[in-house]
């Protein structure tokens, strides 16, 4: 895995180790990442990104935990081999979960009505595709 | 006080490298400060374990410079103690002299010499300098080895003692608002430096700073400094999830102080904006359950303005 892939927003107000922990759990869950994919080192990502090492450890430590990990003897960590290649659409949809709350909330504090919110996700998620 | 080790000392450095056990890098208990009268240090106590790096945030004029110098020794207290791995402050032994690196905000010592002439000069005390450190980072940060120190801008100054402490491979780093003097690029080199001493030998770092997105990439810890006062002192990770902001309508504005509050701000049209504290079962305080009540979680910033503001 390119270690530029992550992405950190330090001023966010969510974590880094959960930035962290929540990007490779998406790329892991949708394959992009799969089993056996080494990942890049404490300190590379460390450096790359000037974070602090001991974050990127905890965010590791936590998906080593999780079994979304393993530790490789003496070669750091990779994508669970054991791990599915993609998980169900209920685990990807518990995944999203979290971001489609914190949308509904932002919609009903604009007071928008569903329809045109809805519509315009439909949209955005075609163009990505 | 001379932060450079002595000479005399130079042959006798191998036993100095690692000791095990030796006490936190820095800790400090109930400092006290007066000047002219008035307390620029409250009571404060703190402490930097190994292997972490702790940024120290206030405003201006906060007491962030005098708490560095008085944990270095380099100030007499009014009350309190400092020490740094394990032995008084103000009688650091030149083995502890060694292995720390610290960068003033305003460094004036061997100002007659010239950069290049300053650090051949200062090298040769530390058995572990970093020479390729040094001509790299010189190029890096834009500056010449010909030119007398005391004739460069301050924050030129300032990026030669940056390029010293680092060279010296300190077990410890204490720098006093490093980001002044540095711009984008090299404030990011700056911070990768960081965390690769930290990655690669667990170098304890305390810096002060008031740019706080730096903080937040680097330091596992932090702490506020206010008036004087720690406010806070806590993991990073654990500040961002544990405290939030509450505004509350007027009509609530005349109770409390809520279970979970520790600070409020009244606002214009008669609310409130409290910081709150989740409680030890992680749950955010009832007060927040309110149906008018609206919760924010804070990004490092916005939390110091709300508390410093």
């Amino acid at each position: 895995m390119d270690v530029s892939l992550l992405l950190i927003r330090p001023a966010a107000p969510e974590p880094i180790y959960r930035q962290i922990v929540g990007q490779l759990r998406r790329m892991i869950a949708s394959g992009q990442l799969p089993p056996g994919e080494p990942l890049p080192s404490v300190r590379e990502v460390a450096g790359v990104h000037a974070i602090n090492p001991m974050t990127v450890s905890r965010a590791y430590s936590l998906l080593e935990a999780e079994g979304v990990l393993e530790r490789l003897r003496g070669k750091g960590m990779a994508v669970a081999a054991t791990h599915r290649r993609v998980q169900s659409e209920d685990k990807r949809m518990q995944l999203i979960e979290p971001h489609l709350r914190e949308l509904a909330r932002q919609a009903r504090e604009l007071e928008l009505s569903p329809e045109p919110v809805l519509r315009r996700l439909g949209d955005l998620l075609e163009d990505e595709e | 006080m001379n932060i450079v080790a002595t000479p005399m000392h130079s042959h006798a450095t191998d036993n100095a490298v690692l000791a095990p056990n030796e006490g936190a890098p820095l800790s400090s208990h109930g400092l006290m400060k007066f000047y002219d009268g008035k307390c620029v240090l409250r009571d404060v106590s703190l402490e930097l374990q190994p292997g972490s790096v702790l940024g120290l945030i206030g405003r201006n004029g906060s007491g962030k410079s005098t708490l560095i110098r008085a944990m270095l020794g380099l100030i007499e207290l009014d009350a309190g103690e400092a020490q740094v791995f394990g032995g008084p402050a103000l009688a650091m032994s030149d083995a502890v002299k060694e292995k720390l690196g610290y960068v003033p905000q305003q460094p004036d010592a061997l100002a007659w010499m010239r950069v290049g002439q300053m650090l051949d000069y200062v090298g040769r005390f530390y058995p572990h300098w970093d020479r390729a450190y040094v001509e790299h980072t010189l190029d890096r940060w834009m500056l010449s080895r010909n030119q007398v120190l005391a004739k460069l801008s301050p924050g030129e100054r300032q990026r030669v003692e940056l390029i010293r402490a680092l060279a010296t491979r300190p077990q410890l780093l204490v720098l006093d608002e490093p980001a002044a003097a540095l711009d984008p690029v090299a404030r990011r080199d700056l911070l990768r430096e960081l965390a690769l001493r930290a990655a690669d030998a667990g170098t304890s770092v305390l810096f002060s700073t008031h740019i706080v997105s730096d903080l937040e990439r680097v330091a596992s810890h932090i702490a506020f400094l206010h008036e004087g006062r720690l406010l806070l002192h806590t993991a990073l990770d654990d500040l961002k999830e544990r405290y939030a902001r509450l505004q509350l309508p007027a009509a609530l504005a005349s109770q409390g102080p809520f279970a979970g509050e520790i600070h409020r701000r009244r606002l214009d049209h008669g609310g409130l904006s409290l910081v709150i504290e989740r409680d030890a079962d992680r749950d955010w305080p009832v007060i927040a359950r309110e149906g008018e009540a609206h919760l924010d979680v804070l990004g490092l910033e916005d939390l110091f303005v709300e508390i410093a503001g």
